[in-house]
């Protein structure tokens, strides 16, 4: 279990021209608890505190006040000790490095020996695709293979702890499908997952629990599965119709007509996808000829701006 | 020890570095070798007088200069190699990737430091010697390789410690060999107008360039290794290495 308890961070800011020196407050006195073998993902806007968290949970930076257990050891000596899977915000190692002399040294420096050094950077590079790039100098690399390379050196030491900053930034939507079966299997390998992401849509596929940061402090926690699971908001989908149908305010009472031309469009609402089904068999009965329908809004994004609306829901 | 799988790589990533430094002494070993050729005595050396007679204060002052350079050689490439040993590491957040790794951190950058450390004594003991034997036909013998170890001890332990401290790790070596050479020049001139026990504390504090000269002299004049002058620098390194990995462990990545 990963406890942070009354942790603040606060980062003296040099001076630029045109501003004096200040003092920054990335967090601001955090108590939260992360469990074990769940995947976690932490969202915020831009400058929120997410990094940050990052930081002082594996030791980068030391909390100016409060403190940090990983299974009872600080974060430093957690490190020393057992490691982490850990991927930046943005991935880069020197450039003259090729990708394959990157992960066997990486691998060494997991204490793997002689023949598993190569095998277990073999792995790696099959497992992201990376084989043809193996030998290419890291400076010659695209964002998105560079991405997956940052990937590959986060999950070779096989850690229980797994933190991943802005994991699929750069990545093309089919290694955004496969990230999400590597995060699955990290999960149900019992692996401890911690991610940040602006991804919304993502972050409600991937994670169990939300953790929402602004302003360097915990807003709110969302729990998307599990047995502590919220039973979820309502979902806005935008329906097409080849002709508007009088009884649509019946069936979907908080139907709201888009007044498009040429189409009959609606934005409509629906609790889950039963209730979702039950209502569009009713359209259907009453006459509806369904052209299109689709997800307008995510849940969890349409919750995100409930909390930050409301002030956040813990505090 | 698993860091060891870093040293390839670290100087891998130092290979432009080390190919200017390699350049660098090329032009060295060229003008040597062009000495040589045209302006060899009847034993086959070059003579400073010989070089005076024909290109007057110019060429003297030419070759003495690069003499001088040279002398530095060992300290040039310390602080060029071993520059953003850790600032640049932790600016660009390498350091982050090797720190959550089930290895000693510390350990990462005290092979990594040996490796580069070990790389610019091998490059100035292989060109200081070798300029010797072609513009002098002999050499220093083992003061050679004192004087390079010297070097690279007090400045390696300076830069790492600064590299520790701050990004500026580079211009802040740079400026204090410069200040040591020339408040050591002021001392010996006695013309140094600061109270006795302020003078000894900055000369103690600042790189050992009065010790550096000893065993320049006795590598220049060919004469006994002065052990005592030695073992001040190699101190003065240590206390350095030492400084920078106490505050290693108390660095924020």
């Amino acid at each position: 279990m990963i406890e942070l308890r009354g942790v603040t961070k606060r980062y003296a800011v040099g001076p630029a021209p045109g501003r004096p020196p200040r003092v920054v407050e990335a967090l601001r006195d955090v108590d939260l608890v992360i469990p074990e073998g769940r995947v976690s993902a932490v969202v915020g806007p831009n400058g929120a505190g997410k990094s940050t968290l990052f930081g002082v949970l594996l030791g980068f930076v030391f909390p100016t006040e409060g403190e940090v257990r990983i299974r009872g050891d600080s974060p430093r000596r957690y490190m020393r000790r057992h490691g982490a899977a850990f991927l930046p915000e943005r991935f880069q190692l020197p450039g003259e490095w090729t990708v394959r002399a990157t992960l066997r040294a990486l691998c060494r420096l997991e204490g793997l020996r002689g023949r598993e050094v190569s095998v277990r950077a073999d792995a790696a590079l099959a497992r992201l695709g990376l084989d043809d790039h193996a030998a290419k100098p890291l400076s010659t690399l695209s964002r998105g293979l560079l991405q997956r390379v940052g990937i590959a050196q986060a999950l070779i030491g096989m850690r229980e702890l797994v933190v991943l900053d802005e994991p699929t930034n750069g990545l093309d939507p089919l290694w955004r499908i496969r990230f999400r079966a590597i995060v699955e299997e990290l999960r149900d390998n019992g692996r401890t997952v911690l991610l940040a992401s602006h991804d919304l849509a993502e972050v409600e596929r991937l994670a169990d629990r939300v953790v929402l940061l602004e302003g360097g402090t915990v807003v709110d926690i969302l729990e998307l599965r599990g047995e502590n699971a919220e039973p979820p908001a309502s979902r806005t989908y935008r329906l097409e119709l080849a002709s508007p149908v009088a009884a649509i305010t019946e069936i979907f009472p908080t139907a709201v007509h888009l007044d498009e031309e040429g189409v009959a469009a609606y934005r409509v609402e629906a609790g889950d996808a039963t209730e979702l089904s039950a209502r569009l068999a009713a359209l259907l009965a009453a006459g509806g000829i369904l052209e299109s329908i689709r997800p307008e809004v995510e849940a969890l994004e349409a919750r995100v701006q409930r909390v930050l609306a409301e002030g956040g829901g813990r505090s | 020890m698993n860091a060891l799988g870093l040293v390839g790589l670290t100087v891998a990533a130092r290979r432009r570095r080390l190919f200017a430094l390699v350049a660098f002494g090329g032009l060295f070993l060229a003008a040597a070798i062009a000495a040589r050729l045209l302006l060899r005595d009847e034993h086959g050396h070059v003579d400073l007088d010989t070089v005076f007679v024909v290109g007057g204060y110019p060429l003297a002052s030419a070759m003495l200069l690069m003499g001088w350079v040279l002398g530095r050689y060992p300290l040039i490439a310390t602080v060029v190699l071993l520059a953003g040993l850790f600032s640049h590491d932790r600016s660009a957040s390498y350091a982050r990737l090797y720190a959550v790794r089930p290895t000693s951190l510390l350990g990462v950058y005290a092979i990594r430091f040996a490796a580069l450390a070990g790389a610019a004594f091998l490059l100035s003991a292989v060109l200081m010697p070798v300029f010797d034997l072609l513009l002098l036909g002999t050499w220093a013998g083992p003061a050679t390789l004192v004087l390079i170890l010297a070097y690279v001890l007090a400045y390696g332990g300076l830069m790492a410690l600064f590299s520790v401290w701050t990004g500026v790790d580079v211009w802040l070596t740079v400026f204090l060999a410069i200040f040591a050479i020339v408040w050591n020049a002021l001392d010996v001139a006695g013309v140094l107008v600061v109270p006795p026990g302020m003078r000894d504390v900055i000369s103690f504090v600042l790189p050992p360039q009065a010790a550096l000269l000893r065993l320049e002299e006795a590598f220049a004049g060919i004469e006994p290794i002065p052990w005592d002058a030695f073992l001040h620098v190699a101190g003065y390194g240590i206390v350095m290495l030492t400084l920078a990995a106490l505050s290693f462990a108390r660095r924020e990545i």
